[in-house]
């Protein structure tokens, strides 16, 4: 059915795009948090800046990566001088490429939930004795939750389909760094490959609709739980 | 006032029906063609316009349609291919440049190695990667699998490669000094300041390096051939020289 090329391919993507989003949630969540909550001079700067993978072009960034994550970039020497982490031509890259490139989308979803959360439902639970950090681990976060699986399964989708930042910042690498958008692009550029293009192009599409099927049950599940919950009350 | 407005008028509609020549050219030729572009342009009053990439890229376009005039590819497997499917005018073809094969290091580095068979090219890597354009389809990759291959030294470096996009973004990557070595045209070393050659590959190392350019069945009407005209014209030899080509 598929090749063992192929096969690294997806089971690359899947486990790059999984790392993209957990080590993206937390600060998304946090992102999210500041701009619906806090006022504060320059927020619309800040906000422009979260922004800014969603409409600079993929290889900008992949370039930006590249002069700050890089082995001599500014940020990516440190790290390897101090912690020995490097992102140059490893999966570790490509996961960083795809967090930045769906780090607006989380940030949008979650804080859209944020916004929508009734704040008397914060404040009650505030004056009946609950400390900031009770009230947002059994108030805000569970209403939120809904924006986290939307975000997090956005940021999931784009990570399956990012290509530009990646083979900018990381080369196309089979088994490290050839996500399946690299390899189906290695395809075209191979004459007497369209089959194998469209074959893998038809598993893109189809883990594409298994993420957004799972996030559509899970927002559904936690909708009716939090409906349950509030019947009971 | 009214006669400005329509003299203006008039010679902007001339101007727009001169209709540009499309080159479709190999990235290793950005800086030479694009000097010899200009040089056509201000000649011959006639407008180009280069598109550069991979000439795996280029290919694989106007086989799917791409309204390319001109196709300068960096290799002839790729022009071959594209007469073949009968998309191209092979009277029209002109086998003109030819390219040496260099290992290039960033320019700090003081690495010294002396290209010979069996040479110790994965030692000098070590777990680092060497950088070369994606030897599965790019011609500079291709070149350089070859190369690597003849001298017996692939089979120990072929997990060790970070496969670009094209043999510019090869460069890039050893420029930066992402990697430690990479393999790229010696026309491409020339224009990059960040890197320097450590050696040159032998001829016998690789198939000859033909840069040849033709027609496409789709041009028609334009300036295209004499603009091929002008880049074999002898005049141009000394551009071709300069950035280290050779004339065929």
């Amino acid at each position: 059915m598929l090749t063992p090329d192929e096969t690294a391919a997806v089971l690359l993507s899947l486990k790059v795009a999984f790392w993209s989003v957990m080590i993206s949630l937390p600060l998304g969540y946090a992102a999210a948090w500041m701009l619906a909550r806090w006022h504060f001079p320059g927020k619309i700067l800040v906000d422009a800046f979260i922004h800014l993978p969603l409409v600079l072009p993929p290889v900008v960034i992949g370039f930006m990566l590249l002069a700050t994550f890089g082995l001599n970039g500014a940020v990516g020497g440190w790290l390897y001088d101090w912690f020995g982490i490097t992102f140059a031509f490893r999966w570790t890259g490509a996961a960083l490429a795809s967090a930045i490139m769906g780090f607006p989308l989380m940030v949008r979803a979650i804080r859209l939930s944020l916004t929508n959360i009734d704040p008397r439902l914060e404040i009650a639970a505030r004056t009946l004795g609950a400390s900031p950090l009770r009230a947002f681990f059994t108030i805000t976060l569970p209403l939120t939750l809904p924006g986290i699986i939307a975000g997090a399964t956005l940021a999931f989708a784009r990570s399956l389909g990012e290509f530009g930042a990646t083979i900018t910042f990381v080369s196309n690498i089979p088994g490290e760094t050839q996500t399946l958008p690299l390899a189906i692009y290695n395809l075209t550029q191979m004459p007497g490959s369209d089959a194998a293009a469209w074959k893998l192009s038809l598993v893109a599409v189809l883990l594409s609709v298994l993420a957004l099927a799972l996030s559509e049950w899970l927002v559904t599940r936690s909708n009716t739980a939090s409906a349950s919950s509030r019947s009971r009350a | 006032m009214a006669s400005v407005v329509a003299l203006s008028l008039a010679t902007s509609a001339f101007a727009a029906t001169a209709t540009a020549v499309t080159v479709f050219a190999a990235a290793s030729l950005k800086e030479s063609l694009d000097d010899a572009v200009k040089q056509f342009e201000a000649v011959s009053g006639h407008k180009v316009v280069v598109s550069y990439a991979a000439s795996s890229a280029l290919a694989r376009q106007i086989e799917n349609g791409a309204p390319a005039d001109i196709f300068f590819s960096a290799d002839t497997e790729w022009m071959d291919y594209l007469i073949g499917k009968k998309l191209m005018r092979a009277a029209s073809r002109v086998d003109l440049l030819s390219n040496r094969l260099v290992l290039i290091a960033p320019v700090a580095s003081n690495v010294s190695l002396r290209i010979a068979p069996k040479f110790a090219l994965r030692a000098a890597v070590g777990n680092r990667r060497l950088a070369i354009a994606d030897p599965k389809f790019v011609p500079a990759g291709k070149y350089a699998k070859s190369a690597l291959e003849s001298l017996g030294v692939w089979h120990d470096i072929e997990n060790n490669i970070a496969p670009a996009e094209n043999v510019r973004a090869a460069m890039s990557f050893v420029a930066r000094g992402e990697a430690p070595l990479g393999i790229v045209y010696a026309t491409d070393a020339l224009a990059e300041k960040r890197v320097r050659v450590v050696d040159t590959f032998p001829m016998t190392s690789h198939s000859l390096i033909i840069y040849p350019l033709a027609l496409t069945v789709r041009e028609s009407g334009s300036a295209a051939q004499q603009f091929i005209d002008y880049l074999k014209a002898p005049t141009t030899r000394m551009l071709w020289a300069r950035y280290g080509f050779q004339v065929r």
